[in-house]
Parts: C-alpha cells; sequence; structure tokens
C-alpha cells in the first residue's frame, strides 16, 4: 500500500541548490559569467573571481563538464585568447539556484524572527 | 536578522544584473501586429464616421484613444503572460524595466493631448504627429533590451510623426496620418521581432 506523504515531507529538501554550483569559486565565475552574456576572457575572469589560474581552470573544467559554462580558444592579435562564456543551461541553471537559495533565506528568516518573538520581552539571545 | 536581510538584498540586486543583460522576450510579434491592425480598422473607423476631424475633435480623439487603450492592454496582458513564460525568475524585474522604459513617453503623449486639447485647441493637429514622435523615443528607450533592429521602427515613427506635422493643418488630422503610421510601424516591430528571435532557449 502507498503511503500517504505529509505535506511537510520535503519542504526543506532544497533540491535546487544545486552541487556544482554550490562551491564558493564556481559560484563567483558563474556569477561573473551570468553578468557579462557575451563572455570574458580567462585572465578577466581570474582577476573578478580573485583566484589563480590552476583554481580557475580546476573550476572551469567542473562547469565545462556540467554543461554551465564553454570555453572558446582563439588568437587576438596572434596571441592565445579564451574566452569563457554561461551556456543557456547554465543560464537556467544558476537562476533556480538564486531561486533556491532565496527561499532558503526565507525561510531562515522566519524561523530567527519566530525565535525572537517567543523570548521573553528586553532579552535578546547571547552571542557565542 | 540583519545578515539574512543582507543576503537578500544580495541575492535581489545579482537578479537585477543579469535582467539588465537579458534580451526582453515578453512583446509577442502576433499581438504587437494585432494592435497595427486595430490601427488600421480605426482609420477606416474615422474615415466613415468622422470624416471632418477638425470639427470633431472629440470624436476624433475617442476613436484613437480607445484604439490605444485597447492596445495597451491587450500587449500589457500578453507580456506579463510570455515574460513568466520566457524569463520565468527574471520576469518580475525584466516586465517593471519594460514599463519603466516606456511609461514616460506613454505619460507624456497623454498630459500633451489634455494640455492642447484644454489650452491650445488650434493646434490640436499636431497631436498625431507628436504621439508619433513621442511613440519613436519610447522605442528608442526600450531598443537596449530589445533587438538592435529595432532602431529602425523608431526611425520610421520618428519619420511618419515629423512628415505630419509637415503637412500641417487640418490634413495632418486625416485618418490614414495614423492609420499607415501606426499600422506600418506596429506590422515592422512584429517583423523584426519575429525573425531576430533566436532559436535558442537561453531565456529564463
Amino acid at each position: 500500500m502507498k503511503s500517504k506523504s505529509s505535506p511537510a515531507e520535503g519542504r526543506f529538501a532544497y533540491e535546487g541548490l544545486d552541487r556544482i554550483i554550490h562551491e564558493r569559486a564556481r559560484l563567483s565565475i558563474l556569477t561573473s559569467l551570468a553578468t557579462h552574456p557575451k563572455g570574458l576572457t580567462f585572465n578577466d575572469l581570474k582577476q573578478l573571481c580573485a583566484l589563480t589560474d590552476g583554481n580557475l581552470s580546476r573550476h572551469l573544467d567542473v562547469l565545462e563538464k556540467g554543461r554551465l559554462v564553454e570555453i572558446l580558444k582563439g588568437h587576438d592579435r596572434n596571441r592565445p585568447l579564451t574566452v569563457c562564456r554561461i551556456t543557456a543551461t547554465g543560464r537556467k541553471r544558476y537562476l533556480e539556484y538564486l531561486s533556491t537559495l532565496e527561499q532558503v533565506i526565507h525561510d531562515a528568516s522566519k524561523q530567527v524572527a519566530n525565535e525572537s518573538e517567543s523570548l521573553p520581552r528586553g532579552l535578546t539571545p547571547s552571542k557565542a | 536578522m540583519n545578515d539574512l536581510y543582507r543576503a537578500l538584498g544580495d541575492i535581489s540586486s545579482i537578479r537585477k544584473q543579469v535582467a539588465n543583460t537579458t534580451e526582453f522576450r515578453g512583446y509577442g510579434p502576433a499581438t504587437l501586429a494585432a494592435t497595427g491592425a486595430f490601427a488600421v480598422l480605426a482609420a477606416l473607423v474615422q474615415q466613415i464616421f468622422v470624416a471632418d476631424a477638425t470639427n470633431h475633435l472629440w470624436a476624433y480623439l475617442a476613436i484613437w484613444s480607445a484604439t490605444a487603450i485597447l492596445s495597451c492592454v491587450i500587449t500589457g496582458v500578453q507580456m506579463c503572460t510570455r515574460s513568466r513564460r520566457i524569463h520565468s525568475s527574471l520576469s518580475d524585474e525584466m516586465i517593471r524595466m519594460a514599463v519603466e522604459q516606456f511609461l514616460p513617453s506613454l505619460g507624456a503623449g497623454l498630459l500633451l493631448t489634455i494640455v492642447l486639447v484644454h489650452y491650445v485647441p488650434t493646434a490640436a493637429w499636431m497631436l498625431p504627429g507628436l504621439w508619433q514622435i513621442l511613440f519613436s523615443l519610447g522605442i528608442f528607450s526600450s531598443c537596449r533590451f530589445l533587438p538592435r533592429p529595432m532602431l529602425a521602427a523608431g526611425v520610421w515613427y520618428l519619420f511618419t510623426g515629423l512628415a505630419c506635422i509637415a503637412m500641417g493643418g487640418p490634413r495632418a488630422l486625416s485618418p490614414w496620418a495614423m492609420g499607415i503610421s501606426f499600422g506600418v510601424g506596429q506590422g515592422l516591430v512584429a517583423a523584426i521581432l519575429l525573425f531576430s528571435t533566436r532559436e535558442v532557449i537561453d531565456e529564463v
């Protein structure tokens, strides 16, 4: 027999918190690329995200394998130029991630508000 | 609690930045083509019922105001539904920006009409030309979020508006001064939107 799931089941599952995006460096890479739809050069991205060459390459590799970004290699005045761009899927998943993150913060702020209402007047929680 | 509010503010500002760099797809080509057809219909109605618009200014204004209101309502409703479908989580931000860009020219057009009709009725023949010029300014200010060829539609309305003023006098109130301008102009806008729609699904 199929058990009936309660309406609250999965309320805090936050499925939209994509594991690939949910990492500080990758989140900062995707944020930079989402606000520059024409793409950014490797060096610009490195500066914007304050990452080393190795770190940036590693995270870009993860994002590229997840099809969230595309890396275009070309030349500019006979110099090799790498341009990174967010893909359609990457943009969609990034915005879904933002919505879920917003939901997490809304839920947390509701909880904090409830807790502070239940405290006796004049008392504030100590900062540990 | 402040940290949580700050985090929400940060997310909202990221969303605004992303919306700022996204092409607006809320205007539907079919709806805008329909508004062009309304303009042609209104011109026909004017030709049949208000042939002498100079002496029946209120009737002239009633025809074109009704056409403008109807066009605004269907464009607005479709903009909201289409934007929610195409831009999903960015839709509110995108609709807000689209309205912010176009509303000043619509507001200026409304106020200009009231002022001219009430205080300088002898200059009311300038209204069709001024409406078209203001409409072109609305298009120019929206161009940043629309396909680049949309500039051509702005140029069209600017040209037809200036031509209406150059015609001068009662001729500027002829039904086709508005019918052709908006019929062709909205058709052009619809065609630009239709053909510049890239086959991508990057709008979210």
